[in-house]
């Protein structure tokens, strides 16, 4: 406390302290701010302060429980069965290259698998396409969510986004419109276990291969007309590659028809990347529910979609899939790497540590 | 051909008025035009014609003439103005109603991202080029838009109501029915203004006449150039014998003068013109003009003509235009901003030529795709993408960040109006931040420049100690307790002087030394007294001489009154005559001023006191008590306390008799008049007995030596820029520690030898004759730099000067800017500003520092006793100097370190968001194709990651506050910029790649071999994201909260529940076409696959900073972290050291000469009248009014 500012109230304590202290009742003190632990950036607050005692452990610890992780799910990757046919007929002595002439006309190719040991179940059926570009833009945005949901008003005048996949020459609606379901991929497959010489279709099971999601709420079917389902898409036209209309897309199943075919279903959730595979079917029923036995097996192609056009390729996986998916060796390979870079780092950082406190020591 | 000339200063006037080439200019030039017709018919015109021939003055002001003036008023609409004459409204202001939305949108879209996103917005109305849906961009800008317009509007409107405050402050003009009360913004040109005492100018008058004899009149400056002494100011003897007198009001309403003068123009000390009355011709200069501002004293009416009002007034001509201030880590942020804008650019251009090249390599091949393309040219279609990609990629323009800028300044403005610790109790008024957005600024500040008066000191001089007869009287180390004056009835207190010793012996009349010491003080000036309800007061030419004659009345010897030939003072209430013979008057030069008096016993006796080399030297031989005197000097000036020595001689008769016939031939004879006073004031001055030594504390502000001395650690440059002259600056230069005791000076001859050699360092070094060189390698700043307003204008002249002048004084400790003028004071700023790349910071209190304020990155306006016009032009306003530390040191290290995080973080997340649409590109044909849904996409920057980064940059402290006053070193970060620069940004930047890079690479890689979907990744990818970008910020955090640990959780769970909501069927069956994503997050976050995929994305992308950080921790010296503990350091600075002193004895007086002639020629006597004898009761002299007193001083004035 040394001096009063002003002369009159010489002896005021000026001294800037912690303003507590101050008395409350001196002077006028309208503007006087709150003194609020936010006010006066007093909050509490936990200040963490890393040592490297805390430090190069928590490194190893991590990298070591990465190492673990990634260790766990190469082997879970490991023991997971994946069976893969090119069947694109692009080579001359691959079996669908007679199909792989645009002219031919329901053309089925015949691919042969051998087993040696069972292939355990259950047996996830998938097929996929490579230079295949779903995640095109302007293909993605070609549909009608309307028309979709089974709202009968757009199967009249379709969204501008499905164009030119809207209407056909004569004007008439598509319905479904749009590139997506105009490109959905076509080829069929039958599997057959030949069993001395005999072949055995092997059950595909085609129910529930699609997003529950999709199925029960995002996709419906118009409602019927008159008792019948096809009355709900007068007037519109099928897609121009579809050799039926919607409403009688399995012919063996009346539920799996329209927009709520799972095969279509599937086809419309759009791959993310350009070489993308689609579940096709599984495999869980009769006597192959616990798997394929060791043995050799028939797959017949019913060969329709081009791809050879844009250089694609067509390929079938037959997979079986543990608790993390399906069979996936990086992501065991990607926790290993960040694991032993954990460990080198902590390593590292133990070297530099040591040999910085021996420099600090001498000084 | 006289003509002609006229002509050309009248265009060239124009020049230097409009801007040349504008519309202004040529309206002007058109009115200029047909005014000098109309000029050249009116019927004065040819006697004007003939008499006028004065260069330059081309602004014609008719007295009386509103009329005349009103048809040329100046007028504006939107930016075009015409006429001459500005009216006298302030106008501070930005906007008017009509203007702000043009003018607040186009100061708005000069920010490069503002315009970015208009464009963008733009582009996305375009369907076919519409990747994501309008309002992801649309809401955000309009959001940023009236946040921003909304701030600029409410600080306009304070402009505006501080303009209205004086604009109407009330004066007297003179209209044809007398004397009317109008507002100031009512005054015209040509207007006849009456000014009583106490009252602010309104406008530039010419002084016609005042109510004091001569028409004298004082005037107080302290707004303009912060010197608080008086100046006098005189009418013209014509105007004074024509207008004054009983019938004034008459007189001048019949003044018919014309006034022609320069054009306005901002030079505050130098004024041309002519005066036309009754045909003849009156030459008038800076004597007679009262400035605009100024305060009227001592007089009790004056009266004068308006001749430049408001904008054209010299005090406004001084001030710079308003402008719109940007902070260097705005200015950086911008052009990174640019830099990833021409990134994005190029990116998009590549995409582009992608797209182009998959449209016609891939595309014909693959059907599905060319029809949905049809009849368009591949070139086309690249065309077309490359604008989807500028939508595409346009969220790596951080635009959110400047909304969230804005939030953060203003909050962090809030935190330093709230702050109690720059709060000052006894003005009630807390710190005040008044423009938002240059917080961080404060944290990266190297040069301070100060005013002095007002600033440093409180502008109150002190009598605190004495030395008189081998006695120290007075104590400053000690405590204080005011004495008991009541045995005085002159006592006005505020005495700061406490030694009963003294006040004893005087009483007891013990001591004659002491008594014959303070008759000296009471004779021994040029201070004029006043009398107030029965108290003198004084007026003084120098605060000194105040405090000094002040310090003798309390203490019992009063100076009552003077007139031309006597003094009277009342020793002990013992009234006494002492007839004054001469008056020995202060120069610069002399040092020293003295009093030839005649005592009442009739003995002469000259009193003397100066600067103790002059009067110490000029001492009788044998003189006892050298020792003491000597080491009373010293102590003084450890004290860092101004000194005077005062002494007497006794003086013989026939030597007064002899000496008074010098002085009158000398007075009277040619040539070299001062030279030869000079010589006989010598004379008369010497065989001096000494009868004391004086010590006037400079009363500094509190806490500003430690204040200054912490900024000097924290790698401040503080510079002091006064008006006041240089013996006051370089002592409380000392004072404030801004110089150490043993700083040398380097002043005129010698720093200008320095600047005009090649290499000021070099020069420096190798003067080896110079003692301090020797030791200046050592300690390398132990100098600092004086230079005077004339030699800075000299300066000025040489190119390239500022920048040697800045480089030297970076290895100065300080640089003193003495008699400077306001505009210099700019000069100065902007030397500074060009020349060094470091943030200039002003402060300052009165409206003589305005300019500088203005001018300087940042100006800091203190709430001081001179009105408000520096608080109103500045961008910070504090109570005190000393809450500068805390607002620099704290305040602005924080702002600095916050914003800077703040800043990076903002980048990192916006382009590491955004360019992972590039790299998905290369998987979906550059189709343009998003990588995540539109809905993450407008979410993202505001909902996912704003929080908790706004929490740290409201609350995060790298150090405490009570670590940022003690380590003030930690404060060079921001001056070195070391958390926000290009290299900083590169590495950002670079960062941001690579995590993009890892969030897209990483989950492709893994779910390319699985049958998930596009929604499926696209959900991983957004998920990968947030986590990334919630652990970097959880990283930088360091300061924990509950605010903080609140925001991260309260982010995390938004995005889940949003995304969730967002993919969910309500929402779908609302609108299928925006919410398609249903069931995208629930089906993925349902999948382990993708849960493992999240988890080594986010821990991979993060994995480089934990490093680092790991790293740093390891190589860290642990010696650093007691930053954190905060160990208490002493930073209380001695108050005294050791060392060689200098002494500092001076005399601070004002630039001119004091009142001595004033008095000897009996011009300015005006005052209060001699009590005579008897009369000096205090009851007496409490019935006497002033003024009659005053009437009869003047009564005696006039025979």
């Amino acid at each position: 406390m040394r001096y009063g500012r002003s002369i009159r109230k010489a002896e005021k304590p000026i001294q800037v302290r912690p303003p507590r202290d101050r008395m409350k009742n001196e002077g006028e003190t309208a503007e006087r701010p709150d003194n609020t632990a936010f006010t006066q950036q007093r909050l509490p607050a936990w200040q963490p302060i890393l040592s490297a005692g805390i430090v190069i452990p928590g490194f190893l610890l991590i990298g070591l429980a990465f190492i673990g992780i990634g260790v766990g799910l190469f082997l879970t990757s490991q023991t997971i069965q994946v069976l893969e046919r090119d069947y694109t007929g692009f080579d001359k002595d691959s079996p669908c290259f007679s199909c792989t002439n645009p002219n031919t006309q329901n053309c089925t190719c015949e691919i042969t698998i051998a087993l040696s040991e069972l292939f355990k179940g259950p047996i996830f059926f998938y097929y996929g396409l490579s230079n295949y570009y779903q995640n095109f833009r302007k293909y993605g945005v070609s549909k009608d969510y309307y028309q979709l949901t089974g709202d009968t008003k757009s199967f009249k005048s379709p969204q501008e986004s499905c164009s030119p996949f809207d209407f056909d020459s004569n004007k008439n609606v598509i319905v479904p419109c749009g590139a997506i379901a105009n490109s959905m991929f076509n080829d069929t497959f039958e599997l057959y276990h030949i069993i001395n010489g005999t072949k055995k279709q092997v059950p595909l099971d085609g129910k529930g291969i699609s997003w529950w999601t999709d199925y029960n709420l995002k996709y419906r079917n118009p409602s019927f007309v008159n008792g019948s389902f096809a009355k709900a898409f007068d007037g519109t036209v099928k897609p121009i590659n579809w050799p039926k209309p919607a409403y009688e897309l399995d012919l063996t199943d009346q539920s799996n028809n329209g927009f709520l075919n799972q095969d279509f279903l599937v086809w419309m959730r759009r791959s993310a990347l350009p070489e993308f595979r689609k579940l096709y079917r599984r495999i869980t029923e009769g006597d192959y529910s616990a798997g394929l036995p060791a043995g050799n097996y028939s797959l017949t192609v019913h060969y329709n979609y081009p791809v050879l056009t844009f250089d694609g390729r067509k390929k079938v996986f037959f997979s079986n899939v543990s608790w993390m998916g399906g069979k996936n060796d990086f992501l065991g390979i990607a926790y290993l790497v960040v694991g032993s870079l954990c460990v080198v780092m902590s390593v590292v950082m133990l070297i530099v540590y040591a040999k910085f406190k021996f420099s600090d020591d001498d000084a | 051909m006289e003509r002609e000339e006229i002509e050309q200063e009248r265009r060239r006037g124009l020049l230097a008025r409009g801007t040349p080439g504008s519309v202004i200019y040529w309206i002007c030039y058109l009115d200029e035009t047909l005014g000098r017709r109309a000029w050249k018919v009116s019927p004065l015109g040819s006697v004007i014609k003939e008499q006028k021939h004065l260069a330059g003055v081309s602004w014609e002001v008719r007295a009386n003439g509103r009329h005349f003036h009103q048809s040329c008023r100046r007028k504006s609409f939107l930016c075009f103005r015409w006429g001459r004459y500005a009216d006298n409204v302030v106008r501070s202001y930005k906007y008017t109603p009509l203007t702000f939305l043009p003018l607040n949108l186009y100061e708005q879209f000069q920010r490069a991202a503002n315009l970015f996103f208009l464009l963008i917005v733009v582009l996305q109305c375009v369907p076919i080029i519409a990747t994501i849906p309008w309002y992801s961009t649309m809401l955000p800008l309009l959001f940023v838009l009236l946040v921003r317009g909304f701030k600029d509007l409410a600080t306009d409107v304070g402009r505006r109501r501080s303009d209205v405050q004086i604009n109407q402050r009330p004066c007297d003009i003179l209209t044809p029915e007398g004397f009317e009360t109008v507002k100031w913004k009512d005054v015209r040109v040509g207007d006849i203004l009456r000014i009583h005492k106490d009252k602010v100018i309104p406008a530039d008058l010419l002084l016609l006449c005042s109510t004091e004899p001569h028409s004298l009149c004082y005037v107080e400056t302290a707004d303009i150039d912060g010197e608080t002494n008086l100046k006098f100011r005189q009418a013209l003897t014509v105007t004074h014998a024509e207008l004054n007198g009983e019938s004034a009001k008459q007189n001048l309403g019949s003044f018919d003068g014309i006034v022609w003068c320069e054009e306005p123009n901002g030079n505050l000390h130098s004024f041309k013109g002519e005066l036309h009355w009754k045909g003849e011709r009156h030459l008038l200069d800076t004597d007679h003009l009262l400035l605009r501002g100024t305060v009227l004293r001592n007089t009790d009416t004056a009266y004068g003509l308006a001749i430049y009002t408001g904008s054209d007034s010299k005090i406004l001509q001084n001030c710079g235009r308003l402008k719109l201030k940007k902070t260097r880590v705005e200015i950086l942020l911008n052009k990174t901003v640019l830099v990833i804008l021409l990134f994005m650019l190029t990116t998009t251009l590549l995409l582009a030529v992608g797209a182009g090249l998959f449209e016609y390599r891939v595309s014909p091949q693959y059907d599905v795709v060319s029809v949905l393309q049809r009849d368009s040219s591949s070139a086309y279609l690249g065309f077309l993408s490359f604008w989807g990609y500028i939508i595409l990629l346009s969220p790596s323009m951080p635009i959110s960040l400047y909304i969230t800028f804005e939030v953060i300044h203003v909050v962090h403005c809030f935190l330093i109006g709230r702050d109690v610790e720059m709060y000052w109790e006894d003005s009630d008024s807390p710190a005040q931040a008044r423009t938002t957005n240059l917080n961080e600024e404060l944290g990266q500040v190297g040069h301070l420049l100060s005013d002095k008066t007002g600033t440093l000191t409180q502008n109150r001089l002190l009598f605190r100690q004495c030395f008189i007869a081998g006695h120290i009287y007075g104590d400053i180390a000690g405590e204080f307790k005011p004495l008991d004056l009541s045995w005085n009835r002159f006592s006005c207190g505020g005495m700061k002087f406490s030694d009963q010793r003294l006040v004893d012996k005087l009483r007891e009349r013990s001591s004659p030394e002491c008594q014959e010491f303070f008759t000296a003080l009471a004779l021994c000036h040029t201070v004029m007294s006043e009398w107030r309800d029965g108290l003198p007061h004084y007026q003084a030419a120098s605060p000194d001489e105040e405090a000094l004659v002040c310090a003798a009345r309390e203490l019992g010897w009063v100076f009552l009154s003077r007139t031309r030939e006597t003094l009277t003072i009342s020793e002990m209430g013992l009234t006494r005559n002492y007839q004054l013979l001469a008056i020995l008057d202060f120069t610069s030069k002399r040092r020293r001023m003295s009093v030839l008096v005649r005592d009442p016993g009739g003995l002469l006796k000259l009193y003397c006191k100066g600067a103790d080399m002059v009067i110490l030297e000029r001492l009788q031989g044998d003189w006892l008590l050298q020792e003491s005197t000597e080491r009373a000097l010293e102590l003084f000036a450890q004290g860092c306390l101004r000194t005077l020595c005062v002494a007497v001689r006794s003086v013989p008769e026939t030597l007064w008799t002899e000496w008074s016939r010098a002085l009158s031939q000398a007075g009277t004879a040619t040539g070299n008049q001062d030279t030869a006073l000079e010589d006989i004031y010598d004379q008369m001055e010497k065989d001096l007995t000494l009868l004391g030594v004086t010590a006037i504390e400079d009363r500094l502000q509190e806490g500003v030596p430690e204040t200054i001395a912490s900024l000097r650690r924290a790698g401040v440059k503080v510079w002091v820029l006064t008006g006041d002259k240089t013996e006051t600056a370089v002592n409380v230069g000392y004072a404030c520690k801004l110089m150490d005791p043993d700083t040398i000076l380097i002043e005129g001859e010698e720093l200008r030898q320095l600047l005009e050699s090649p290499s000021p360092d070099v020069h420096l070094m190798s003067k080896e004759t110079e003692v301090w060189t020797t030791d200046r390698r050592a300690e390398k700043s132990k100098a600092a730099l004086v230079i005077s307003g004339p030699e800075l204008a000299e300066l000025t002249k040489t190119p390239e000067w500022g920048a040697k002048f800045v480089a030297l004084s970076d290895q100065c400790q300080s640089v003193l800017c003495c008699r400077v003028t306001p505009a210099q004071k700019a000069e100065v700023v902007e030397m500074v500003r060009k020349h060094s790349t470091s943030i200039t910071m002003a402060i300052g209190d009165g409206a003589n520092d305005v300019n500088m304020i203005k001018t300087a990155h940042i100006g800091v306006g203190l709430c001081g006793v001179e009105g408000s016009q520096a608080v109103q032009n500045a961008d910070f306003a504090l109570a005190q100097f000393s809450f500068l530390r805390r607002l620099l040191l704290v305040h602005g290290h924080w702002s600095y370190y916050r914003i800077c995080i703040l800043l990076r973080y903002f980048l990192y997340k916006t382009t590491a968001f955004a360019l992972v649409h590039v790299w998905y590109s290369f998987y979906n044909g550059f189709s343009a194709q998003p990588m995540y849904e539109s809905w993450f996409i407008s979410l993202y920057s505001t909902m996912y990651t704003s929080l908790p980064i706004q929490c740290v940059g409201f609350f995060e402290q790298d150090v405490s506050a009570k670590s940022c006053l003690c380590w003030p070193e930690i404060y060079s970060i921001g001056q070195k910029k070391q958390l926000f620069n290009p290299f900083v940004v590169a590495v950002t930047l670079l960062y941001s790649l690579y995590t993009s890079i890892i969030i897209f690479f990483i989950p492709m890689g893994i779910l390319q071999y699985s049958a998930l979907d596009f929604q499926t990744l696209a959900v991983t990818v957004e998920t990968s994201v947030v986590l990334t970008t919630t652990v970097e910020v959880i990283l930088q955090t360091k300061f924990w909260t509950k605010w903080n640990i609140a925001a991260v959780i309260f982010s995390l769970v938004v995005f889940f529940l949003s995304t969730l909501a967002l993919h969910s069927t309500r929402l779908f069956t609302a609108s299928p076409k925006d919410y398609f994503f249903l069931g995208a997050s629930p089906n993925a976050f349902s999948t382990p696959e993708v849960w493992l995929t999240i988890f080594v994305t986010t821990c991979i992308a993060v994995l480089p900073s934990i490093t680092i950080r790991a790293l740093g921790v390891v190589l860290t010296n642990p010696n650093k972290h007691k930053i954190h503990s905060s160990k208490k350091e002493s930073v209380e600075l001695q108050r005294f050291r050791r060392g060689t002193f200098q002494r500092r004895s001076s005399y601070a007086v004002s630039q001119g000469k004091g009142f001595g002639k004033l008095i000897t020629t009996g011009v300015g006597l005006h005052s209060a009248a001699p009590p005579k004898d008897g009369r000096v009761t205090a009851d007496g002299l409490k019935k006497e009014s002033p003024q009659g007193s005053q009437r009869e001083m003047n009564g005696q004035e006039e025979e």
